[in-house]
């Protein structure tokens, strides 16, 4: 695990397919999932230009979990984005099964940072909205959406309005939108933001148990250091100004974790070790 | 019996705006005994301030002949009113989705709305003699753009995000369109189109000044004439109760429309 430590060993991922880096992905495959080669994004401001992303490289593997982690502000949404087709770098390029990413990727499920409901929509009708826009099958969609509500603890609320629920409870719901269709890539910025630390923990094991069932791909940014340690195959630490990967930790804990894992000993190691490349980012 | 419930929770709604309007209603008895006792004092000339009694039956003797006008004028101002929401929004349609609309006929719009409808009126007339249609069209015209402005904003003010999570779900423009644009924009729409009404009966009503041989507008001009001052308040009661009505009826379709937005829930807002 030593050699995933050192950011040498992202950079140089792209050229080492099977780099030790992804040794803990569970499906590791030629071609990684999801690559990022020099990616770059600078944002024209009235003054001057604004560096949010410089040089990333990253190799994501088929069915890997990543988290990101870092400052406030040091472009992890914006990495998100660019991930996802719906930003265009300004340097590098984002290859998705080893193809450029030139239009919004469709085949993925998003929860954005901020919930995004539709206020004139019900809860079901906005997990619905999935079905809708990619012609779905009604019925089959309106039963899995009820169960995912039903599974987030939404039962009852389906045919209430967003603005009748919480911010915790509107966040679940946008996880269920994300999650009603069958997609490969899963990428979740700071969904359970909004919840509380017993919630957290429930979505926490929800997420691990649908992402071991479905064997998706996922990157999820969160501001806390256990939930990526729980969650993830791998965390990258980002560090700010301009933003870039500053450390990558392979986490190596056995499947599937419970919360107890975080009383581990090799858990308060990987959790300093993130803390530290925090703080020095 | 779940009809009954719904029967009396509309009834008590009732009787509580009832209750609201109570002091409005007083303060207008008052009002109108006051112009009564100066009026049979002989404070001022009957000419320039009727009697309210005299204005009143002067309504009851006239009903027949002003609901005939009235219709006239209620097709004008609908007439007009449905052709600015129609024009206002696919223009608004146009100019955020296209640009070349937008360079090539935003500013010409700009400068129609500036130039006064009133002024086009004669105009009208010349080209579309004294029917109805001069009068709708001056209705339409100075009710379509603040309903294009409005729009316009709504249909513009959509979340970048918003837009992200359509894109990801591979919606087309056109979906994207009545999935999130249309919706997000009726909140503004509604605002508009009570303005658009009332402002749509000053069109319909300045239209039948210029050139018109029935409508309320024509009553008007014609007591002026006669200085028929009673005449003239029976008019504009009528023209009142007509743009009233019309308020009343665009807020009773936004309130349908958006339950779910925040402007309309009880204890929003002042009231
Ligand atoms: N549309 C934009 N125009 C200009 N600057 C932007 C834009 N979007 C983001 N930025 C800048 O890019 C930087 C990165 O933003 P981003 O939202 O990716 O941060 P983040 O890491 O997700 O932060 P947080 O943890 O607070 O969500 C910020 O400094 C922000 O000011
Ligand atoms: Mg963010």
């Amino acid at each position: 695990m030593a050699a995933a430590a050192s950011p040498d060993a992202v950079r140089s991922d792209h050229q080492r397919p099977q780099g030790d880096a992804r040794a803990n992905a569970v499906v590791a495959d030629a071609v990684p999932h999801v690559r990022l080669a020099g990616v770059g994004k600078s944002w024209q401001r009235k003054l001057d230009t604004f560096v949010a992303l410089d040089n990333i490289d990253l190799c994501i593997g088929r069915s890997e979990f990543v988290s990101i982690v870092g400052p406030s502000g040091c472009g992890k949404s914006t990495l998100l984005m660019v991930i996802a087709g719906l930003i265009a770098s300004t340097h590098g390029s984002v290859y998705v099964d080893g193809a450029p990413v030139e239009r919004p990727l469709t085949d993925i499920g998003i929860v954005f940072q901020r919930d995004l409901l539709f206020e004139w929509r019900t809860v079901l009708d906005n997990v619905l909205l999935q079905a809708e826009v990619r012609g779905l099958d009604k019925a089959a969609s309106r039963t899995k959406a009820c169960d995912l509500l039903a599974k987030a603890g939404l039962a009852g609320f389906e045919s209430r309005y967003p603005h009748e629920l919480s911010g915790g409870m509107r966040q679940r719901v946008a996880i269920c939108r994300a999650l009603l269709h069958e997609c490969r890539l899963l990428l979740l910025d700071e969904p359970f933001g909004a919840l509380d630390a017993l919630t957290r923990d429930q979505m926490n094991l929800d997420l691990q148990r649908i992402w071991s069932e479905e064997r998706q791909t996922a990157i999820l940014v969160t501001h806390s250091i256990e939930e990526a340690v729980l969650l993830s195959d791998r965390v990258v630490v980002m560090g700010a100004r301009p933003g870039r990967i500053v450390h990558s930790v392979a986490i190596d804990l056995p499947r599937p974790r419970t919360v107890q894992v975080r009383e581990g000993a090799a858990f308060g190691h990987y959790y300093a070790e993130i803390r530290g490349a925090i703080e020095h980012a | 019996m779940p009809d009954t419930t719904a029967g009396t929770v509309w009834m008590r709604r009732w009787v509580e705006r009832s209750v609201g309007l109570r002091d409005a209603f007083l303060v207008f008895v008052v009002g109108c005994a006051l112009l009564e006792v100066g009026a049979r004092a002989g404070l001022y000339p009957p000419y320039v301030l009727p009697a309210p009694s005299a204005i009143a039956l002067r309504l009851v003797e006239t009903a027949g002949l002003m609901w005939g006008h009235m219709l006239t004028t209620l097709v004008e101002i609908v007439g007009g009113f449905f052709l600015a929401v129609v024009v206002g929004v696919l223009l608004a349609a146009a100019i955020v989705f296209i640009p070349f609309v937008e360079r090539g006929f935003y500013p010409w719009l700009v400068v129609l709305q500036v130039i006064p409808k009133v002024a086009l009126g004669p105009l009208l007339i010349i080209w579309l003699g004294f029917g109805y249609l001069p009068k709708i069209l001056i209705a339409f015209l100075v009710a379509f753009f603040p309903i294009m402005i409005d729009t316009m904003v709504g249909m513009k003010s959509v979340e970048r995000d918003a837009v992200f999570l359509m894109r990801s779900m591979g919606a087309s423009q056109r979906s994207t369109f009545f999935l999130l644009r249309l919706p997000h924009a009726l909140p503004h729409v509604f605002g508009s189109l009570k303005v658009a009404v009332t402002l749509a009966t000053v069109g319909a009503i300045v239209g039948e000044f210029i050139g018109a041989d029935e409508g309320l507008g024509y009553v008007l001009i014609f007591a002026n004439g006669s200085m028929d001052t009673t005449l003239m308040f029976a008019a504009l009661i009528w023209i009142s109760a007509v743009a009233l009505v019309l308020y009343m009826v665009v807020g009773a379709i936004e309130r349908a429309c958006l339950s779910w937005h925040v402007s309309q829930r009880s204890g929003a807002g002042a009231a």
